[in-house]
């Protein structure tokens, strides 16, 4: 049977009637059209359908909709502001850290994470927060040096504190 | 896609007792973070497994996740305040709801003090995103013979509380698992925490998992120490628990015995590590071999010692 649940994606708050078996990437997918939200292994070995609930990064293909209840959630269309790119997906574009693309969502959302809660973070605390993303194309160098990039660049333009109040 | 189930979704630990036992003739299961249950009732997207190797065990877990009859209801224990967080309940006793994270115990200073081997169990499984979402009582229930937090939980002497209509008790961890995901626990019992007694001065523990990679990975071995010395400087007491060599953790009560009494000496830590090859059962599988796995018994149970005699802080 159908049930309502709130759900809060990226900061819009929608009432859907979910079925329980549904997972949050399906319904985020299929009800919402946020297909940004990639969907790869779907049993949470490759990190594709990353999105954050609550700030903390999860794998929503392994959440049931019906679980994501009055959380917030933020998925990669909510990262950036307008037409304007956040610094982390800018370094990603500068580094050249995207190739297929298929990978960028989750890792982006992933050092989101991190930096957020980490504006300094050293290469193992990069890919410590990383190791639950596979990429089958960049070798994760790159990603790697994006991410650190995008640190320097929020430093440099203060977004880390403001996010961090 | 899922099978089609009703879920429930309790707000006390009463309502939820009551559910479970009210659908049980319906076929009900108990969802926690759904990293190990969400998956295992999914239809597998490759139909067969091919064992990388011969000898490649269908019980111990490298095999394809069965799919069982699926459940009709699911109770979600993820609203039951009650069930999550670490408080020190008693002096001497630290008490760890089930549905606390892994994340949580990694984050938790006073478990990466008191309870070493649990923190560093914890930093070991999985990836972060499967850390924010597992708990620790799904890791226990679920016992994998090489479950991350279980491990640990056996050396450090926890105890679990199950909880059913019918009443409570308490089962030492190392007498919950009979076998490979199969435990003592009731249909209609619900683990609602592990309580984990602290020792006085003078104890250390250590967690070490020997995996293939080090993130996404199951343990080919790990091993859980806990070590306490007399005034002396002598062990008084130890404990050492290992992951991946039988069909559930074990205890190696010979190599403890054998450190009772002597110094925290490298050769002694040595020893142990030997007499503990003799207490364990490996196979062979795509993760590593019998003769390997023996091996790795010896030097990470000696291992596991060393780091926790150098936790002890005097
Ligand atoms: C990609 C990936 C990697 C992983 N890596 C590791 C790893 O490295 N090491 C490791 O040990 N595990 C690993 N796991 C397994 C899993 O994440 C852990 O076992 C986790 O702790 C399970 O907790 P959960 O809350 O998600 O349990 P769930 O999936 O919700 O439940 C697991 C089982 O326990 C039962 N259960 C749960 N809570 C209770 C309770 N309170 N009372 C009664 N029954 C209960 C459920 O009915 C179910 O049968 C991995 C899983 C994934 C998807
Ligand atoms: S699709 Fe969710 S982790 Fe792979
Ligand atoms: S860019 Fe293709 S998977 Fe990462």
């Amino acid at each position: 049977m159908k049930k309502i649940i709130a759900l809060n994606v990226n900061e819009i708050p929608y009432e859907l009637a979910v079925e329980p078996n549904r997972s949050l990437a399906d319904v985020l997918r299929y009800d919402l059209g946020l297909t940004g939200t990639k969907k790869g292994c779907g049993i949470g070995d490759c990190g594709v359908c990353t999105v954050l609930m609550g700030g903390k990064p999860v794998f929503s293909c392994l959440v049931l909709a019906v679980e994501a209840q009055d959380h917030d959630i933020l998925t990669i269309e909510g990262v950036a502001k307008g037409p304007e790119l956040h610094p982390i997906q800018k370094a990603f574009v500068e580094k050249g850290a995207i190739q297929c693309g298929f990978c960028t969502p989750g890792m982006v959302l992933n050092a989101l994470a991190l930096l957020n809660k980490n504006a300094d973070p050293t290469e193992h605390d990069i890919r410590l927060a990383l190791s639950g993303s596979l990429c089958r194309c960049t070798g994760y160098q790159k990603i790697v040096e994006a991410v650190k990039t995008a640190a320097d660049m929020m430093k440099r333009s203060g977004i880390i504190e403001e996010e961090a109040e | 896609m899922l099978p089609q189930f009703d879920i429930i979704q309790p707000r006390s630990l009463d309502e939820a007792c009551e559910a479970l036992t009210k659908y049980q003739s319906a076929g009900v299961v108990v969802l926690a973070g759904g990293t190990d249950l969400l998956v295992d009732m999914r239809k597998p997207l490759i139909p067969e497994h091919l064992p990388r190797c011969k000898g490649c065990d269908p019980r111990t877990g490298t095999a394809p996740r069965k799919v069982n009859k699926p459940p009709s209801y699911l109770i979600a224990l993820s609203r039951i305040p009650e069930m999550s967080g670490i408080a020190v309940s008693e002096p001497g006793e630290i008490s760890i709801g089930a549905m606390t994270t892994i994340t949580d115990l990694c984050q938790s200073r006073i478990i990466r003090e008191k309870l070493t081997a649990l923190a560093q169990g914890a930093d070991n499984l999985g990836s972060p995103l499967v850390r924010n979402r597992g708990t620790i009582g799904g890791n226990i229930c679920n016992a994998r013979p090489a479950a991350d937090t279980f491990i640990p939980a056996v050396a450090l002497g926890a105890k679990l509380e199950l909880r059913s209509q019918r009443g409570l008790r308490l089962i030492p961890a190392q007498d919950f698992a009979v076998g490979p995901g199969k435990t003592v626990r009731e249909e209609d019992e619900i683990l609602t925490k592990i309580i984990f007694p602290v020792s006085a001065d003078r104890t250390g523990s250590s967690c070490i998992k020997l995996a293939n990679r080090k993130a996404l990975e199951i343990a080919v071995v790990s091993a859980a120490s806990l070590l306490t010395l007399d005034i002396k400087g002598k062990i008084s007491s130890a404990r050492i628990a290992l992951g991946a060599v039988a069909p559930t953790p074990i205890l190696t009560p010979k190599a403890a015995a054998f450190l009772s009494g002597k110094d925290p000496s490298d050769a002694n830590f040595l020893k142990a590590g030997e007499i503990a090859v003799s207490e364990c059962h490996p196979i062979s599988d795509h993760r590593g071999s019998l003769d390997y796995r023996r091996e790795m018994v010896s030097v990470l149970v000696s291992r596991s010692l060393a780091a926790a005699f150098a936790s002890i802080i005097v």
